[in-house]
């Protein structure tokens, strides 16, 4: 029998695998303003913001900070990193569903 | 970044199993989805009702036709439905991508102002030509259906290759069809053409978004 794949520590909890959910929903290039994303999500901005730091920490999420008409807005973007992740997160799951765990 | 001190900060949770996983990427796709790739089915549905309503009615007010309302009613109703429509359109077409940045947005915002300029260039156009017409002539409305109907196919045509969407794309080349076919069947069948044919097809695309939505 094939090893069983390990699961991404990073992506594979709740809140955060929702948020790389949202944030792969976006097309490559684009970038989504914090309260956008946490509407999206239905989540506090205190919860949003630590699971993006340890998205962040992983290399799988670029925060951008930038002035649109001086007012400061949080930019935040899948990288082709955490893109690849969650593809090799989601196949890894179907592999262990197939196995019947 | 957005930190609220003693926020309490959702937990790792139980272990998801592969199913669960499988499920909660399902869920938070359908709704990211949702919100991003706004279905164009109700902006369709509305367009659809203002062509079949506004221009049956304009058709009906034809002393060659019916006769069945005075024509400056219908040409009122037609320029609040066609009105409300524009302004719906705009609203609807900017939803997307709201707290978006980067290409997608750029796009949108670009398509969004084709048809702005194409619009406002065809109306200096045809309001020139028709101070050229004699007062009443077949020809004006003529002109105007005819111009509004391929600049309209034209555009779809355009956002059927941006967001390479066959649906809209097929759209666009039976409004084109209907543009040719109001200006030969003349005054007052071109009204007839643009309620039913091009009010119909909006109808039709409506619909297709409805039981297709992915495409």
């Amino acid at each position: 029998m094939a090893e069983l794949p390990e699961l991404d520590p990073v992506i594979h909890a709740q809140a955060r695998l929702r948020v790389t959910v949202a944030l792969a929903g976006l097309r490559p290039a684009d970038q989504i303003t914090f309260p956008r994303l946490q509407q999206l999500l239905e989540m506090t901005a205190g919860n949003l913001s630590t699971h993006l730091r340890k998205l962040e920490d992983a290399e799988y999420v670029e925060i951008t900070k930038a002035y649109e008409h001086r007012t400061p807005v949080t930019l935040v973007r899948l990288t082709s990193k955490g893109r690849a992740a969650f593809e090799s997160y989601t196949k890894a799951l179907q592999r262990l569903l197939d196995a019947g765990t | 970044m957005n930190n609220d001190a003693g926020d309490p900060v959702e937990d790792e949770g139980e272990p998801l199993s592969a199913a669960e996983s499988l499920e909660l990427i399902a869920r938070q796709n359908e709704r990211t989805r949702r919100e991003l790739r706004v279905s164009p089915a109700r902006l369709f549905a509305v367009w659809a009702f203002t062509w079949l309503v506004g221009w049956g009615l304009v058709y009906l007010s034809d002393d060659r036709s019916a006769a069945l309302l005075p024509g400056w009613v219908a040409g009122i109703v037609v320029a609040v439905l066609m009105v409300g429509a524009i302004f719906y359109s705009a609203w609807h077409g900017s939803k997307p991508s709201r707290g978006i940045r980067g290409p997608s947005r750029r796009i949108g915002a670009m398509y969004g102002w084709s048809w702005g300029i194409s619009f406002a260039a065809m109306c200096l156009i045809d309001i020139r030509v028709t101070k050229l017409l004699p007062e009443g002539s077949d020809l004006v409305p003529l002109l105007w259906s005819g111009t509004s109907l391929l600049l309209t196919g034209t555009l779809y045509l355009a956002g059927g290759m941006l967001w390479q969407d066959m649906r809209q794309y097929f759209l666009g080349g039976w409004i084109i069809v209907c543009s040719g076919a109001s200006v030969l069947v003349g005054v007052p069948g071109n009204f007839l053409v643009l309620s039913l044919a091009g009010g119909g097809g909006f109808a039709v695309a409506a619909l297709v978004y409805v039981v297709r939505p992915r495409g």
